[in-house]
């Protein structure tokens, strides 16, 4: 991942950072890059973005929108530490925050898991930068898209992609496993039309195919 | 103070105005007073199904824009005096009104009536948002379909987020030779997947057409399964510790009688 870039999820949400320091046309075509690169995951996303102490100005931060809409992302609100930067967030129409004077270190990927516990409707989605553990029901029409892997203590019937920042160790796993389709990284499956499967199963990539075993073969 | 319900769906064509209708009519046959608002503006049609088209003078976009009061807009049933319709309009569309000014006529309504009954509009819009603004309760109308239950899950999420509670469900056009045979989902297998509380369950009926073409509601007719079915839901709405209604197989049936003919044959 470029180091001018970073993306966090808490159950807040997404938060994207960017480099504070580096030039604006060379931050906005990594970000450009990046989004990109990672499509699977951001599409239809709503995050904050971090600018840190860098002073943008509204145009600036136009062009940045218009970037990041390409990339089907929305921006929620603009954290920054620069008054005027801030200012331009507003000015945009966007909610503006200062940044705590210490702020906390971005933590990697593999330390965040979120857990949520309820049943995931029907256009419904969630996402998550680390690994997903839902306690409840994924319903056909419903959407979970991780960073890392993801495990469902229920009945996975909706869409599902692990590994969406590609990462293809990332495995799914669930109480029955019939989702409308699966993807990890860059893959896609589709689930096979077969009677309805009562026993836990999991998903992984093995040679490049996404392949589905019953829970017993899982071996580390 | 009186229960304000939504009646919702989502997909469109379910069931959602036969539901207010005959919900409203079987409550006020109780002895409770009802009032059925018909909230999708533009597409009016609760006036027709309950044949009271031809009395409308003010609508509710009259009343919330101040030209008319509502118990002006207010038009009585022809048979039951405790059931009142407060008609959508036809010449606007949902932007006439919004969540606020819902909230505030739901409000004046619970004050005069036992139940205040809406209608929502199909969809997840502005429209189904201003019809369960002011809801105290939610029922979800869905038919036995993939389609319409895909679209009833979408709605329990947004009538969730918007924190009404859980919502109830009554599961329309039942047909209960298709479901024995294991070609319609069964009542089961909807409240897999919805798991929500079930209020009732209504059977395919061609006394609904009938119904529905006269302006009469179907639970006069105590001869119409369905509306034997309304009368159940109305029950339970009310309180009443009652079952959720059995649908006889109608094919079972036959059988049955055809098997004791034979019997008596030999």
């Amino acid at each position: 991942m470029s180091d001018l870039i970073t993306i966090k999820g808490s159950r807040d949400g997404l938060r994207l950072r960017l480099d504070a320091n580096a030039a604006w046309p060379e931050l906005l075509s990594r970000l450009d890059h990046h989004l990109g690169e990672r499509r699977g995951f951001f599409h239809g996303a709503s995050l904050v973005i971090d600018l840190g102490e860098r002073e943008v100005s509204p145009a600036q931060l136009d062009e940045m929108l218009a970037l990041i809409r390409q990339h089907g992302v929305q921006a929620t609100a603009i954290d920054s530490s620069e008054r005027a930067t801030r200012a331009a967030a507003r000015a945009v129409g966007l909610a503006a925050r200062p940044l705590p004077r210490y702020p906390e270190p971005m933590p990697t990927v593999e330390a965040e898991a979120l857990m949520v516990m309820r049943t995931l409707r029907s256009g419904q989605v969630l996402r998550h930068t680390g690994h997903i553990t839902l306690i409840g029901d994924v319903n056909p029409g419903a959407e979970v898209i991780a960073g890392g892997s993801v495990v469902v203590w229920g009945r996975l019937r909706g869409l599902v992609h692990a590994g969406a920042l590609g990462d293809q160790s990332a495995i799914i796993c669930a109480l029955e496993l019939t989702p409308t389709q699966l993807r990890i990284a860059d893959l896609i499956a589709r689930a096979p039309d077969r009677d309805k499967v009562s026993r836990p199963e999991f998903a992984r990539v093995v040679a490049g195919e996404i392949v589905v075993d019953g829970w017993e073969s899982f071996k580390r | 103070m009186g229960r304000v319900i939504t009646v919702t769906s989502g997909k469109g064509g379910v069931g959602k105005t036969t539901t207010t209708a005959n919900l409203g009519t079987a409550l006020a046959m109780r002895g409770a007073r009802v009032a059925v608002v018909d909230a999708d503006i533009g597409l009016r049609n609760l006036d027709v199904v309950m044949g009271l088209e031809n009395r409308i003078v003010y609508d509710l976009v009259d009343v919330v824009e101040g030209r008319a009061r509502l118990r002006q807009a207010l038009i009585k049933d022809k048979r039951l005096p405790e059931l009142c319709l407060l008609p959508a309009a036809q010449t606007r569309d949902k932007d006439a009104v919004n969540a606020q000014q819902m909230i505030d006529l739901t409000n004046q309504l619970r004050h005069d009536f036992d139940f205040v009954l809406i209608d929502s509009p199909a969809g997840i819009e502005s429209g189904f948002r201003n019809a369960i603004a002011g809801a105290d309760e939610v029922i979800i109308v869905t038919t036995p379909e993939v389609s319409a239950v895909r679209d009833a899950d979408r709605i329990v999420g947004l009538v969730e987020a918007a924190e009404k509670g859980p919502p109830s469900l009554v599961i329309n056009r039942i047909k209960p030779r298709l479901v024995s045979r294991g070609e319609m989902l069964s009542v089961e297998d909807v409240l897999e997947l919805l798991a929500i509380s079930l209020l009732g369950i209504v059977p395919e009926d061609e006394t609904i057409v009938i119904a529905t073409n006269r302006g009469e509601a179907a639970v006069y007719d105590t001869n119409s399964l369905a509306g034997r079915a309304y009368i159940n839901i109305a029950q339970r709405l009310a309180g009443e510790d009652v079952p959720v209604m059995a649908i006889p197989d109608q094919q079972g049936m036959l059988e049955r009688l055809l098997g004791l003919f034979g019997r008596r044959r030999t």
